[in-house]
């Protein structure tokens, strides 16, 4: 049952990978960027469910989505003072 | 309980695929960010549930709240960036009239 929710969030990973690779602009190449850090989240959250030290395996989490968050606002910041 | 826990991570996952489907197939930037922004966001907070209930310890639980908490905090800001830093440069016509950046470039 494991299987099903990862090989799910594989697909959703290619997705987001694909506009990070072939994204028109460098926005769409940010979205795929933050979309695929939060599947990553998830799938170690997932990940971590299922093994026996779950609870130490989820503190990295935390640091990932605040990573995340940073990165997609220097990014933003960037796009608006340099122009497309 | 344990099936619970098992159809949130599954549920999630899914979530998390049609968000990765969405970024692939929409048309235009905006779009994206709308897949991509908010299927994620509740996709973590379903998948956080489920691991708190299979892991069930009280650490594993609030570390979850903390990292649901700093998403739905992060991600809207995070997107509202993006998408304003995005609007300010590209030119998108709707309609011939745009109107998100009439009075922002022929006015000011």
């Amino acid at each position: 049952m494991n299987a099903v929710a990862l090989i799910m969030l594989s697909i959703g990973a290619a997705g987001f990978v694909y506009r990070l690779v072939r994204g028109p602009d460098l926005p769409d190449r940010v979205v795929g960027l933050d979309g695929l850090l939060s599947v990553i989240v998830i799938g170690i959250i997932v990940a971590a469910a299922r093994s026996d030290n779950g609870s130490i395996t989820i503190e990295t989490v935390l640091v990932a989505v605040f990573v995340g968050f940073v990165g997609t606002a220097a990014l933003a910041r960037f796009i608006e003072r340099r122009g497309s | 309980m344990d099936t619970f826990a098992e159809v949130l991570l599954i549920l999630g996952s899914a979530l998390a695929m049609i968000g990765g489907i969405g970024v692939v197939r929409f048309g235009d930037l905006f779009s994206r960010m709308h897949a991509a922004a908010k299927a994620p966001t509740l996709a973590l907070i379903l998948v956080a549930i489920g691991a708190a209930i299979e892991i069930g310890t009280l650490l594993a639980a609030t570390t979850l709240a903390l990292v649901v908490m700093l998403q739905l905090l992060s991600s809207p800001v995070g997107a509202h960036a993006l998408s304003r830093a995005s609007r300010r440069q590209l030119t998108i016509p709707v309609d011939d009239v745009d109107e998100l950046t009439r009075d922002e470039r022929t006015d000011a």
